[in-house]
């Protein structure tokens, strides 16, 4: 890898510009912005020698009309009319402008073209797609395609969900224009996995690094990513928008709330009229419950433009939080007409579906949101609840263990996981799936509980107990339980020890389940039952009961009780998974 | 004429003016009244032909007929006549005039229906004359011989004794290129000697025709389309434009050019085929069949016309109207394995499958070489659970696919990779299987049936986590696929039986790789459940190539 710290940064900038020259050329917008972000955001002086337009070579004047007709053409959405300018042109240039707008043509059309209710597309209409696949093949086989060419080739593959053959061209694509963003951008949404990032054969330059953060990214490896990005922060990207987006979407997917809440401010700051990545903002917003920060980025985005993608994620967010979910799928829904490949609006429609009880729908959205990028973790958890609804529980069992491959330290999917096996009676396996979400740190709770009920249902009784132990100091700590879970604790405690004699603990526990409504009249059985063994064993007779009892709904919530079971914490130590 | 008192040129000048004034009648009686038909074969053969201009095929027949008796009788006498006749004056067009007779001769055979007799008058009045084109051309246009006759005939022909060298060479090239282009798939390039012809438009048709037949249909319709710029209304070249509208679903263009046609040339069959094919490709087929009949009721021998006719009932499921239809093109096309090639379909999708095995053998018979009747000989081998015969046929027919050098080959073609993969899995050959249906995946991407075919097969390898993502992958595009409804049920289940935990990856894929050994349990029982409905998934492929072949016929 390029060693980001001793990079030339004048090199760096004039290879931006240039690389802005040449995206826009070619109309490739996006490139172009990034480019032009990336160089704007370096701080370093570049000879004016650099950046003289070099001497064009002779093909690019013999088209020149044509070209700048079809460009003027192309920035009027006039696509049909700039391919047609360009068509049968030999140059590069103008061949690859013919192509492009032909493809644009092609999607905008299809995107007019297609039917009102989301979801419901009708048969796949990809006949243009495929004649331009032949003619790009073709180009592709006679060597005629630089690197602009290729990257529409591997688009057009991409398209026709021909990935193999995606990755290679546009591998190919990135070595030749490797300052092409576009073309990296693509590239990294067809990666499955690290084996296959690592065998590609990239260019060594420091845009690889930048890229491979983003696929980090993708492939929910996070800290490796903010590595990276950091690495450019320290060697002087440090203004660039584009970086400080990034870091924050790491912190988003780390779920590092309030790192990624400040990131973006931060970003609002620099950049106040940014839309981009303020739909993941809103979802912080969202989770956080920041209502009011959420209506103000909600105002503040429609303001800027109403009919942005993002614009649209943002309110049906807030919606959302309002718990208006018709609204909220309303607007969704217009982010998808603008934009049917446009991720998060998916998930989150598939999300409102499900609020409203609409599994059939919510099963489109997401399938949909699968289709767009198979890695949205959120979106395969999502099936797997619309499917456990419909008590498919193989089906959910499939979605849920996608999306545990996917982001695999995430305890809430083995949770799903673990209850999946549980109804399919398959305990063991169920065993596994909650002692691995709680040994990951279970973000919400639970795990222990269901581990040790799960394990009184396998007549596991010492890890039964150790698990329930477990749980009520972990609760205890925490100072978030609930009542009835607690009780259940406690009643399986007492039992326990009175099985095994253990009179003391008994006691103790028993005098805790007695605590809460619900085990009251148990608790008093099980008292009586140790007062006699009591009595039994040492002849006493039982007295402090009935003021026991009375006393107890007063220390209900006592932390200071919890040394009392300081004896069980032996047992703590055996509990390892 | 009348100072002259009837001398014979003028009569024969006098009756030719009025036949081109379509005044058919009063020529022919001037030319009988005077008994000029009995000795001079000019004026006989001016005669019969106004005859048959008013379709009166016998009458016509008569005096040719008439003629040649009376000829046998006082052959001398006549001959002499004639002879010296001919001599004294050339100005009336004997020579080539047996030819002639015989080439009319055919066309009322034809008229008549007896196309053996015709076929037989055009092949001697080519004998005669190697000039003589007409007769070439409905000999090759309504597909009287089979592509073996055509080529015995070609060298059958005197074209030593009529013609110098280098005309021999052209007549050869030309005919040569007229003849048979869809019993096989290839190229015919044109000889340097005689690059001059190589934007001649009749070559330049031919060569259109050929990419035709090839699937080539983007090419086919570029070259069709510059003709036609040059000269709009090329009638070689309009069936075949119009074939390749079809094929590249260009309806509005086509509607355009059938209103056009029918403005100009109400009376050509071509132009109600224009509109009958229009209302086919819109999926009209009322309208479609009315206005293919009308073509069919102005000239009988239109082939294309009966062929789409037929379509038009095949597509509405009506499989008894279609045959009809195209056994009445079988009668017209006697050298064509297209009628018979349909036949042999309906039945087929009538699941007539012995009949069904007997049209195609004889369409085979009349076009041993072409992969789309192989291919629909292996469909029916592969109905018959014969899954060795079947594959033979497929690759055959893969292998005269490939023997022409595409660019890329044509997506018509997915069919036939894709069939060649359901018979290497039934073969239990999955990875070869697999192979084919990659193969297809690519010459045709995002096909619901290749994706379930796949899946298929890697739930039968075990591979039961790819066959979950394919099946996927299948459902995503249509979604009330009942097979991969099921199958993806069910091997889910499997996938789910087998997997344990995913607590620990790595002791995960190792519990996966081990159970991989034992076909899992639950898809193959499915699988064997599901026979009938796997030859489901393959028929509809079958059904999209017939389709596809009759597409191709369309013209011609």
């Amino acid at each position: 890898m390029a060693d980001i710290s001793s990079l030339d940064l004048t090199r760096v900038k004039e290879d931006l510009i240039n690389a802005h020259r040449e995206c826009s050329k070619r109309r490739l917008l996006h490139g172009a912005k990034w480019a032009a972000e990336l160089s704007s955001a370096l701080n370093v002086t570049v000879s004016p020698h650099a950046l003289a337009v070099k001497a064009v070579n002779e093909d690019q004047y013999q088209d020149f009309d044509k070209v700048t007709l079809s460009t003027a053409y192309f920035d009027l959405k006039e696509y049909d009319r700039a391919a047609n300018v360009v068509e049968g042109a030999t140059s590069p240039l103008a061949s690859f402008l013919h192509m492009y707008s032909r493809y644009l043509a092609d999607i905008t059309r299809q995107l007019d073209n297609a039917s009102d209710s989301i979801g419901h597309s009708g048969p796949v209409d990809n006949g243009c797609l495929k004649t331009l696949r032949m003619e790009l093949s073709a180009k592709h086989v006679n060597k005629q395609l630089d690197g602009f060419g290729l990257y529409l080739y591997g688009v057009v593959l991409k398209k026709l969900d021909l990935s193999k053959s995606a990755v290679d061209v546009l591998v190919e694509a990135v070595n030749r224009e490797p300052l092409h963003w576009g073309a990296w951008q693509e590239l990294g949404l067809l990666i499955t996995d690290r084996e296959m990032l690592l065998s590609l054969s990239l260019p060594n330059l420091w845009v690889r690094s930048l890229f491979l953060a983003q696929v980090y990214l993708e492939l929910q490896l996070h800290e490796e990513a903010l590595e990276i990005y950091q690495a450019f922060m320290d060697a002087g990207f440090s203004r660039s928008n584009f970086i400080i987006a990034q870091i924050a979407i790491a912190h988003h997917n780390m779920r590092d709330v309030d790192q990624a809440v400040a990131a973006f401010s931060e970003l609002e700051k620099i950049d106040p009229y940014r839309l981009e990545n303020m739909d993941i903002y809103s979802n912080l917003l969202y989770v956080k419950e920041m209502r009011a920060d959420l209506a103000h980025l909600a105002h503040r985005c429609c303001n800027i433009n109403k009919y942005r993608v993002e614009t649209c994620c943002v309110i049906g967010n807030y919606y959302s939080l309002r718990t208006q979910h018709e609204k909220a799928i309303m607007y969704f829904q217009r982010a998808l007409r603008l934009n049917p490949h446009y991720l998060s609006a998916w998930t989150l429609m598939g999300h409102e579906f499900m609020e409203m009880k609409n599994t059939s729908a919510a099963i489109q959205a997401y399938r949909q949101a699968i289709e767009v990028n198979k890695r949205d973790y959120r979106a395969w958890y999502g099936l797997g609840q619309t499917y456990e609804i419909l008590k498919m529980p193989f089906y959910s069992l499939y979605y849920y263990r996608q999306a545990h491959l996917l982001k695999p330290n995430d305890s809430r999917m083995l949770m799903a996981l673990g209850e999946c096996y549980e109804k399919l009676d398959r305990l063991q396996e169920s065993k596994k799936c909650f002692r691995k979400a709680h040994s990951i740190g279970d973000v919400e709770g639970g795990a222990l509980f269901k581990l040790a009920k799960l394990y009184e249902r396998l007549s596991e009784e010492e890890q039964a107990a150790s698990a329930f132990t477990e749980y009520i100091v972990e609760t205890e700590r925490k100072g978030t339980h609930s009542h009835e879970e607690m009780s259940q604790a406690y009643r399986y405690l007492a039992n326990y020890y009175l099985a095994r004699r253990q009179l003391d603990d008994a006691y103790a526990t028993a005098q805790k389940c007695a605590e809460f409504t619900e085990t009251r009249e148990d608790a008093k059985v099980l008292l009586q039952q140790i007062q006699a063994l009591r009595s039994h064993s040492e002849g006493l007779t039982p007295i402090h009961l009935d003021d026991s009892i009375e006393s107890l709904p007063t220390d209900c919530y006592r932390p200071s009780d919890s040394h009392s079971f300081g004896r069980v914490t032996p047992v703590n130590l055996t509990f390892t998974p | 004429m009348c100072l002259w008192a009837g001398a014979l040129e003028d009569m024969y000048w006098y009756a030719q003016t009025l036949y081109h004034t379509g005044q058919f009648h009063r020529a022919a009686t001037l030319l009988c009244s005077r008994k000029l038909d009995k000795h001079y074969a000019a004026c006989r053969y001016l005669a019969a032909k106004c005859h048959f201009e008013c379709r009166e095929w016998q009458e016509a027949l008569n005096i040719l007929d008439m003629a040649d008796t009376s000829l046998a009788r006082s052959s001398i006498l006549n001959m002499s006549i004639s002879q010296s006749f001919v001599d004294q004056d050339s100005s009336l067009p004997v020579k080539g005039i047996n030819s002639s007779i015989s080439l009319l001769r055919g066309r009322i055979y034809e008229a008549m229906d007896n196309r053996g007799l015709a076929a037989d008058c055009f092949r001697r009045a080519l004998q005669q004359d190697v000039y003589c084109f007409e007769a070439l051309d409905l000999l090759v246009s309504h597909h009287m011989l089979t592509a073996q006759e055509e080529m015995d005939l070609l060298n059958s022909l005197p074209l030593t004794v009529c013609c110098g060298e280098e005309e021999m060479e052209l007549v050869r090239f030309l005919y040569e290129n007229r003849l048979k282009k869809y019993n096989k798939p290839g190229k015919q390039e044109v000889p340097e000697s005689l690059s001059l012809l190589k934007n001649n438009m009749d070559v330049v048709v031919n060569l259109a025709e050929r990419n035709y037949y090839n699937c080539d249909f983007q090419e086919c319709f570029q070259i069709t389309s510059s003709v036609l710029s040059k000269d709009p209304y090329h009638s070689q070249c309009l069936p075949l434009h119009i074939a390749a509208l079809v094929e590249l679903k260009k309806s509005n263009a086509l509607f355009y050019l059938g209103h056009k046609l029918i403005d100009f040339y109400p009376n050509k069959p071509v132009s109600w085929f224009a509109v009958g094919c229009y209302y086919l490709l819109t999926k009209n087929y009322e309208p479609a069949r009315r206005y293919l009949s009308k073509a069919t009721s102005l000239e009988k021998t239109f082939g294309p016309a009966w062929l789409a006719y037929g379509h038009s009932f095949a597509a509405d499921n009506e499989h008894d109207q279609a045959m009809a239809a195209y056994f009445t093109a079988s009668q017209i096309m006697k050298g064509c394995h297209l009628p018979v090639l349909y036949i042999g379909l309906e039945y087929g999708l009538t699941s007539n499958a012995k009949l069904a095995e007997r049209f195609f053998s004889l369409a085979k018979s009349i076009a041993p070489d072409d992969p789309f009747v192989l291919h629909e000989m292996g469909v029916i081998a592969f109905q018959n659970q014969d899954w060795h015969e079947a594959e033979r046929y497929f690759k055959e027919a893969l292998n005269r696919v490939q023997s022409v050098p595409y660019q890329n080959m044509p997506d018509k073609w997915e069919a036939l990779l894709n069939n060649l993969g359901h018979v290497a899995r039934k073969l239990k050959k999955y990875d070869e299987a697999l192979e084919y249906h990659r193969q297809a995946e690519l010459l045709l991407p995002q096909n619901p049936s290749t994706y379930a075919a796949i899946a298929y097969v890697h739930s039968l390898t075990g591979d039961n986590e790819q066959a979950v993502d394919y099946f996927h992958k299948a459902l995503g595009l249509r979604r009330e696929d009942a097979f991969s409804t099921t199958m993806l049920g069910s091997v889910i289940e499997a996938l789910m039986v087998e997997v344990t935990p995913c607590d620990f990856p790595d002791e995960d894929s190792e519990a996966f790789g081990s159970t991989k050994l034992p076909l899992p349990p639950l898809p193959l029982q499915r699988g064997f459940v599901d026979l009938d409905s796997q030859s489901c998934l393959v028929s509809p492929s079958d059904r999209s190539s017939s389709m596809a072949i009759e597409e191709v016929e369309m013209d011609d």
